[in-house]
């Protein structure tokens, strides 16, 4: 239905933002992995939003959508660590290229942003049961 | 609204004829109502599988917002019986 336009928009959003913390919090899971099944320290991963038109809706009102889900190819932060088992022979340890207060952020401004989805939606059903009121004395 | 008639003062035979024309203008208002009401059960049985899926892992978000959906098409319909309804009382309440 036409007037569903504007959830439909929303749910893409929470889901979009949904994908987002999940790879915030596999980064922040492995901030200290040193091994991997690719080898190598843990690499950051990051999210790449798209707007796409929804089936649902087609015309100018977009969605948003994960389309992928981008590594990060920054240097990996080198720690002084001798005993560590995956240590070089000048006892430096390759830590993954993560940031625990730059993810921490990142956090937070998909939370905010989940929450205006959250809004948006519930203005918008407001205004749905607002309009049921037209007329009535 | 130009075309108001009082089937009841017609004769049988201009009374088909004013039903047949209605047949060809498109659909009679309960052939809407009818489409209006499988739309809304169409839409409760979405929420009724988005809850189902919710079990084998489906998502939260989506489900809660096709329960909404219902929810607020459901709301849509039961107005709109309300409105029906007091249009028919007043007529019924109407001095003869």
């Amino acid at each position: 239905m036409n007037s569903f336009i504007v959830f439909e928009i929303s749910a893409s959003a929470l889901g979009a933002q949904g994908q987002r913390m999940n790879v915030i919090a596999s980064n922040m899971a492995n901030a200290h992995s040193t091994r991997t099944q690719e080898g190598g320290p843990y690499r950051r991963k990051d999210v790449v939003f798209s707007s796409v038109v929804l089936d649902s809706c087609p015309g100018e009102f977009k969605g948003v959508k994960v389309v992928d889900i981008a590594t990060d190819n920054t240097p990996f932060k080198m720690v002084y660590d001798p005993g560590h088992p995956d240590a070089d022979k000048d006892g430096h340890v390759a830590m993954p290229n993560i940031n625990i207060i730059e993810e921490m952020v990142n956090m937070m401004m998909a939370s905010r942003a989940y929450e205006a989805s959250v809004s948006t939606f519930n203005m918008s059903k407001a205004m749905f049961m607002k309009t049921l009121e037209l007329g009535r004395l | 609204m130009s075309d108001i008639t009082i089937t009841g003062l017609k004769t049988g035979q201009e009374f088909s004829k004013v039903t047949a024309n209605r047949k060809d203008s498109g659909k009679g208002f309960d052939e809407v109502m009818q489409d209006a009401i499988g739309k809304i059960s169409q839409i409760q049985n979405d929420a009724d599988n988005a809850v189902k899926e919710l079990a084998s892992g489906g998502d939260v978000a989506q489900a809660i917002i096709t329960m909404e959906k219902a929810e607020m098409s459901f709301q849509l319909m039961v107005e709109i019986r309300n409105r029906l309804l007091s249009a028919y009382e007043e007529i019924m309440r109407m001095q003869v």
